[in-house]
């Protein structure tokens, strides 16, 4: 017994560095690795739930893709949700952040306030959202007409449910993104900032020539942990308007969701997550390069 | 004299009934000790049958575990639940939504050799009570797959109180549909701006309410040959004229109504009319939810070129096919006591409609009832009712958000032909059979 018990002390003396990252290593191989395999061998099969086993068919799925007039609304209605919702997070993040960087009488309490909309739980503020933005009953067209503009379709309209969904985001999100730039601004040096001053420098000067290239990285690393919650955006967009009307809200994630647990269709809903997958590591390894040459100027 | 007849008589019957039910007697203590698990949808039915099964536990020494979960999460779970083959007895399901996927996926266990078998089933519980047109949209193949517990069809409901100020009667037709609309629309009630008629706009779940247009216009999910019909004039004119309906005398953004959204606005007293599941009478007649109770008037749907053909659709209790025999058995007593006839009515009088005749016909239930005309109508559509609601197809789902687009794009006021014929492309590619 002792015996075993030297044999298996002196086992792990020798592998440390297996041994004891290996639980954790188990874990992230059950709870990561395993399911993305799993997906990826399911987006070569046809398989619904129930009938029968998953089967092996191919490139099949990645074909039907191509041809599926839901999965290039998805990418469009994607690519217009993020980029707007992104550019106008970061603009307004920006500015903000620009504002709340100096002193005055009660910057803290207008701070706190402020953060409010990220920290409340996204349901439930959707749910809100929801109620606000109908066009019969909702109080945001009751104080448009109260003012005496005509209301909008809001979420109902095919032309406007994306633009009322980045509105909703925009609210929600930018400020994290001022939170980000806030510490980034905070922590600039005040030299360069004295000498411009000396020189005469203007204050927009200030903003071009100093501010804006120091907080580059900070500015690239928001957009980045924010592109990554945005591009798989769907709690949001799910409890508003489920896609609609028709899909002219539906993204390529809430169209794979649908296909997967409305259809129960796992084998093309995999294929379809495999896309969205992707998409969004492309564009992170192009952030990610835009941050690190960022930082080596 | 004819007092003593009468007592005869009733002594007779006591005797006849009495001794029906002794020659045909089921043992409810066989399965003594089993226990059976249950799946079910957060339903008016679930409140009523769940704080009684004590009542059966006594009777049957079968100990029966709920498990409710609200609808959206429920078919999921559903679902994979019996994917994964866990223990699981029985469960509720819409056999119109999913009685096709589900019968081919093994999960639905026939009841026929249980309804047959004396020792299994009380010659009380009479299947010949309940309605038709529910038992054959509970029957696969010829298979009965559930019982019914939630008959369901869709009403006209209307403004009583509106349609008697200004003369109007209550539309027979589809034209005067649209009509009556028109005649509301814009109108001024009480400081409120009117609309003529809400209904469900949004995509798929607008397909339930719609397919009433669709039969009373002639129309069908699929032809002869067993393709899409989509592309026919019949299903064309279903679609359009539910769009423009909705479009020109509905509530703003018609294409974002799913019915809770509908209701609210007949509820809020903002339409004159309302076309949607019979069972919403509850919400309307709430009077702290509501600003119309009281107030509504109930009819089928108005005539068509085919007629009035409402659909009906339901909610069945059924039995899982891969549970043990002596479960699914224990399973079978439950089944059948939830469906008998004193439950049915006890679920009526609780406001969940009864798929049996004999509930609906009862003193207790008529001495009770404030809406006659909605009774008249329920019960005159489950006559009419045509129990096809979905498309005939397994991956229902996935029909239904096909045709949902049709009538988004008839709301939104685009060319319905050639939006109808793409999506008859598509289905026929899509469809499972």
């Amino acid at each position: 017994m002792s015996n075993a018990l030297t044999a298996v002390s002196r086992f792990v003396d020798r592998r440390q560095s297996l041994v004891y990252p290996a639980p954790a290593m188990i874990a992230l191989f059950l709870i990561v690795v395993l399911p993305i395999a799993f997906n990826l061998y399911l987006a070569f099969t046809k398989w619904t739930v129930g009938l029968g086993q998953p089967r092996f068919i191919g490139l099949d799925n990645f074909i039907e893709l191509v041809s599926d007039e839901r999965v290039l609304n998805g990418i469009k209605v994607m690519v217009y949700f993020s980029g707007l919702s992104l550019f106008l997070e970061l603009a307004l993040g920006l500015l903000i952040a620009l504002y709340f960087n100096r002193e005055f009488r009660g910057s803290e309490a207008v701070q706190a306030i402020y953060i409010f909309p990220f920290a409340a739980t996204p349901v439930a503020v959707a749910l809100i959202w929801r109620v606000m933005l109908n066009p019969e009953i909702g109080v945001l067209n009751y104080l448009l007409r109260g003012i005496g503009l005509p209301g909008s379709l809001w979420v109902s309209g095919e032309h406007t449910a994306v633009l009322s969904l980045v509105m909703v985001d925009v609210w929600k999100w930018t400020p994290m993104i001022t939170l980000i730039v806030l510490a980034g601004l905070k922590s600039l040096p005040p030299d360069p900032y004295e000498a411009a001053r000396i020189d005469g420098a203007t204050a927009l000067q200030i903003f071009w020539y100093i501010t804006l290239p120091l907080i580059r990285p900070v500015l690239i690393a928001a957009l980045m942990l924010r592109s990554l919650d945005n591009l798989k955006e769907f709690d949001m967009i799910y409890t508003i308007t489920q896609g609609g009307p028709g899909i002219a809200s539906e993204t390529l994630y809430l169209y794979s969701y649908q296909v997967a647990f409305g259809f129960f269709k796992a084998g093309y809903g995999s294929a379809l997550m495999v896309l969205v997958f992707m998409i969004v590591l492309v564009f992170n390894v192009i952030m990610n390069r835009m941050r690190l040459s960022a930082l080596d100027r | 004299m004819r007092k003593i007849v009468f007592f005869l008589l009733m002594a007779l019957l006591c005797v006849v009934t009495v001794s029906g039910t002794a020659l045909a007697q089921v043992d409810w203590k066989q399965f003594q000790g089993t226990e059976i698990r249950f799946l079910m949808n957060k339903h008016p039915f679930t409140t009523f049958i769940e704080p009684k099964i004590p009542e059966f536990e006594k009777l049957t020494g079968i100990k029966v575990v709920f498990e409710v979960f609200p609808e959206d999460q429920y078919r999921n779970k559903r679902t994979i639940e019996l994917n994964a083959g866990g223990k699981l007895d029985g469960y509720m399901i819409m056999p119109g939504q999913d009685d096709l996927y589900y019968s081919k996926a093994g999960w639905l266990q026939p009841l026929d050799d249980y309804i047959k078998d004396p020792k299994l089933t009380d010659a009380a519980w009479d299947p010949k009570d309940f309605f038709k047109s529910f038992t054959q949209a509970s029957t696969v193949a010829g298979k009965q797959i559930g019982v019914v517990i939630n008959a369901e069809t869709s009403l006209l409901s209307y403004r009583k109180d509106l349609f008697d100020q200004f003369k109007v009667k209550v539309p027979a037709t589809m034209k005067e549909l649209e009509e009556t609309a028109k005649f509301f629309h814009g109108k001024e009630v009480e400081g409120k701006k009117m609309v003529g008629i809400t209904l469900r706009g949004k995509s798929a779940a607008a397909t339930s309410q719609w397919v009433d247009f669709l039969y009373s216009f002639g129309g069908s999910w699929t032809n002869a040959q067993g393709k899409s019909n989509f592309a026919s004039a019949q299903d064309i004119a279903a679609f359009k004229f539910y769009g423009d309906l909705l479009r020109n005398y509905g509530p703003e953004g018609g294409t974002m109504l799913h019915w809770a959204e509908s209701t609210s606005v007949f509820m809020e007293g903002k339409a004159a009319m309302i076309y949607d599941a019979n069972v919403f009478k509850s919400l309307y007649e709430n009077p702290k939810e509501s600003k119309v109770a009281g107030k509504v008037g109930y009819a089928v749907i108005p005539a068509g070129p085919a007629g009035s053909v409402p659909h009906v659709s339901n909610w069945s209790l059924s039995i899982n096919k891969n549970s043990t025999p002596a479960r699914q058995k224990a399973a079978w007593l439950f089944i059948q006591w939830a469906t008998n006839k004193p439950n049915a009515l006890g679920a009526l009088l609780a406001g969940v409609p009864a798929g049996r005749a004999s509930a609906w016909d009862s003193a207790e239930y008529k001495a009770g009832d404030k809406q006659p005309d909605w009774t008249l109508g329920t019960k005159k559509s489950f006559e009419l009712g045509q129990p096809q609601w979905n498309p005939p197809v397994i991956n229902v789902p996935e029909i239904r958000d096909i045709t949902g687009q049709v009538i988004v794009d008839a709301i939104q006021g685009k060319d319905v032909a050639e939006s109808a014929k793409k999506a008859a492309e598509l289905m026929d590619k899509k469809m499972e059979i």
